[in-house]
């Protein structure tokens, strides 16, 4: 029995690791210290990144054929197995799941020296790592419904991680009630599935999608697709992600980079054989990952954490994806996720790695002209950025130019989609030129001598990021389709639209460089050598239309204050109506009103109890009268 | 002789007995309503008691049937037993509140 089980096997081991290192140094907690927990957990990691690598190696041998692991059925009919799969699709993210959560925790050992929880944190990240695994493995939808879940849960944790704190608190909070509510959409999207299909199995319901009417798998994605949001943070529900900033930087990169947001993007492929035959949502899935990737863009144009730029940056970077999977171009989501991944992982650790030496000030006005005292990290943090703003060669580019690429393949109104996506683009090279000049050019007048360079603990991890930053993006280039290729059992059953040819890509291709260039150039001119401040602003007016868009990109166009106005105020002043109407009145008055009434009657019956004996005996007596009236009563009516 | 005859003529039928037992009923249970002491309200009750015995065996004999005179012993043990615990509490009481008065025992009232 035991020779049967093959190799295959073993990448599951590199989803339980995790899972296991955490409780291992849970049940240490007290006797591990920093530098034995900082050996369990990267050596743990190291060695789940290996057996992903080694697994992903043997499925690249494999052709990318997956490979379906059923462990045990849980109920027969309907069919509900726990069951895990590996094929291109889980494959890249297992690989890039364990390696961040690896060079992530590298960076941590540093970032959380000191720290009076130090092994719960790691703790939490390795059970958020595991939640994550579990999401992106499995080969139905319950175990991934129980990874999203976890990964709900365990970034709870990471992010009130500083629980003393209470903004941090509050901010856990807001992520998780956030995400329930998408997490209610995915449930009812489940049960939709579940009596559609009767199964969970992903294999069985995407390859028997001919089976239900177009309007039930519409009304299956849209649901679907408000987890999605609620998970991925995109329109309605994205305003829980800049507040997660409260929790650890490294945390902050996991959840952006690797973990938690990608999950509704991954989600969305991996139910791609689903989306394509629903026009409906494919379009809203444009729709809203384009009014995310813009609004979200628009928001980072102003804010002064240096954290919180970069949570709108993902939140836009996020919508880039959408809208790549609305327009049918699921390879190049996946492709934008994993670039997108690397050099938000960067950018965050270098985030990290600034608000370290910077002893804990985030506000990116009291920096400036950090780039002589932090060179690496100054230089690091400028691939990311040339990165994430679309520069060639580097990662950015290639993803975000497919994208663009593939919404303007698909013509008709996607020519206005196009359009809009490009200005998006051009926001994200603004504002993270802004950012990157702030931080590391411009001179703010504070005194920055005792600044060091961050510990190499910090920037060796920075390094490797950097480095994948830069070549993660030859993957899947217009001349080499790398990605295609890995994902192509995934996509066996989708149309993926393809890139435009020939002149035509040269030419989006250049524009959507021209747009990078231009928001960096601008952001230069802005930031770097203040042009503002060299001419006359009044000549122009324009310091009214100015002071108004930072005042509405600070405050994300009042969007979070008409929430609270909405939906937690309004909704507290009619809980409260319910509250004093339904609970007092109804439910209250009628209990009150059985148990007056019974008081009532007994106070009246009562008094008959007068507790004189001969008063019962004249009782006793009425009542033996009537029995007497009646026995002699009865006869003469019944004749 | 005459007068004698006319006397053994006034047969002493069924419905003379049940009077009686009616008439005894009612003063006992007359006395039950009036009398505040407790000793005279068991008077009383046993007073009730025999009168229902005294209809029990008319109707035996009336109907020529034996059951209502056995039904008179149970009575007649029951009132026994009545009496032996009834006048324990009646003993019990008076030692409380040194009087025999029921209408001070209201302590069960509504």
């Amino acid at each position: 029995m035991w020779l049967e089980v093959s190799l295959e096997f073993i990448f599951l081991l590199s989803i339980f690791l995790p899972f296991l290192t955490a409780i291992f140094l849970f049940l240490n907690k007290k006797l591990f210290n920093e530098l034995m927990t900082n050996f369990f957990t990267l050596n743990a990691a190291l060695l789940s990144f290996a057996i992903a690598a080694y697994s992903f190696v043997a499925l690249a041998l494999n052709k990318f054929n997956g490979v379906n692991i059923e462990l045990f059925q849980w109920i027969s009919n309907p069919d509900i197995s726990i069951g895990f799969t590996l094929d291109g699709l889980s494959g890249i993210m297992l690989i890039l799941v364990t390696g961040l959560s690896f060079v992530i925790q590298l960076f941590s050992t540093s970032y959380m020296e000191k720290d009076e929880n130090y092994s719960n944190y790691f703790i939490y990240f390795n059970f958020f790592v595991f939640s994550m695994l579990l999401l992106v493995m499995s080969s139905n939808f319950l175990v991934m419904f129980f990874g999203w879940e976890l990964v709900g849960l365990s970034s709870y944790l990471l992010i009130s991680f500083w629980s003393k704190k209470p903004a941090a608190a509050k901010a856990g909070n807001k992520a998780f009630v956030i995400n329930r509510v998408g997490d209610f959409g995915f449930l009812i999207g489940l049960m939709i599935i579940l009596d559609n299909f009767n199964t969970f199995d992903f294999y069985k319901i995407l390859n028997n999608t001919n089976e239900v009417s177009e309007n039930t798998i519409t009304l299956i994605s849209l649901f679907l697709l408000l987890g999605a949001f609620g998970k991925s943070a995109q329109f309605p529900l994205f305003s829980w992600l800049p507040d997660a900033m409260e929790g650890p930087t490294p945390a902050s990169a996991l959840i952006h980079a690797a973990t938690m947001v990608t999950a509704g993007v991954f989600m969305l492929v991996r139910i791609s054989p689903l989306l394509q035959h629903s026009n409906l949502a494919s379009l809203l899935i444009t729709v809203f990952g384009l009014i995310t990737a813009l609004l979200a863009a628009f928001s980072a144009i102003n804010q002064y954490d240096i954290k919180k730029v970069l949570a709108y940056s993902t939140i836009s970077q996020l919508g880039f994806m959408f809208i790549a999977i609305g327009a049918g171009a699921y390879v190049a989501a996946i492709f934008h996720l994993v670039t997108h991944a690397f050099f938000k992982a960067l950018l965050f650790l270098g985030a990290g790695a600034v608000i370290h030496s910077m002893h804990h000030e985030q506000d990116i006005r009291k920096m400036g002209g950090l780039r002589k005292q932090m060179p690496i990290t100054a230089s690091m943090m400028g691939v990311g950025t040339l990165a994430i703003s679309g520069i060639p060669p580097l990662a950015g580019f290639w993803s975000k130019d497919e994208i663009l690429a593939s919404v303007f393949a698909n013509g008709g109104i996607y020519y206005i989609f196009w359009a809009f996506t490009l200005g998006a683009a051009f926001l994200t090279a603004f504002y993270m030129g802004r950012h990157w000049l702030l931080i590391f050019e411009k001179d703010n007048g504070f005194e920055h001598s005792d600044i060091n360079e961050a510990p190499k603990a910090m920037t060796r991890p920075l390094l490797l990021l950097g480095i994948f930053s830069i070549f993660i993006g030859f993957i899947n280039t217009p001349f080499f389709h790398g990605l295609e290729k890995v994902l192509h059992v995934n996509l066996e059953y989708v149309e993926v639209t393809h890139l435009p040819e020939g002149i035509t890509l040269i030419v989006l291709a250049v524009l959507s460089i021209g747009a990078g260039f231009t928001g960096l150039i601008i952001a230069f001119l802005f930031f770097g050598i203040e042009l503002h401040k060299r001419i006359d602003l009044q000549k122009f007016k324009l310091e009214y239309p100015i002071n108004l868009i930072k005042d509405l990109s600070f405050n994300v166009l009042y969007l979070n204050k008409f929430g609270n106005l909405f939906f937690v105020s309004g909704m507290k002043n009619l809980t409260r109506k319910v509250a004093v109407v339904v609970d007092g009145m109804l439910i209250d008055g009628s209990v009150n009103f059985v148990s007056t009434a019974f008081n009532k009657t007994s106070k009246i019956t009562s008094t008959t109890q007068t507790g004189m004996v001969r008063n019962y005996v004249v009782y006793f007596g009425l009542f033996l009268l009537l029995l007497i009236v009646l026995f002699i009563a009865t006869p003469m009516v019944q004749s | 002789m005459t007068r004698r005859k006319e006397i053994a003529m006034l047969e002493v039928t069924t419905d003379w007995y049940l009077s009686l037992a009616a008439i005894l009923f009612t003063i006992g249970f007359l006395g039950m309503m009036i009398r505040k002491n407790a000793l005279i309200m068991f008077m009383c009750i046993e007073l009730m008691l025999n009168a229902v015995n005294l209809t029990f065996i008319s109707a035996s004999k009336h109907f020529g049937q034996i059951e209502g005179q056995v039904f008179v012993f149970f009575v007649l043990v029951v009132a026994a037993a009545e009496v032996v615990v009834g006048l324990a509490i009646i003993v019990s009481i008076f030692r409380k509140q040194s009087s025999a008065s029921v209408d001070v025992l209201n302590v069960a009232r509504g």
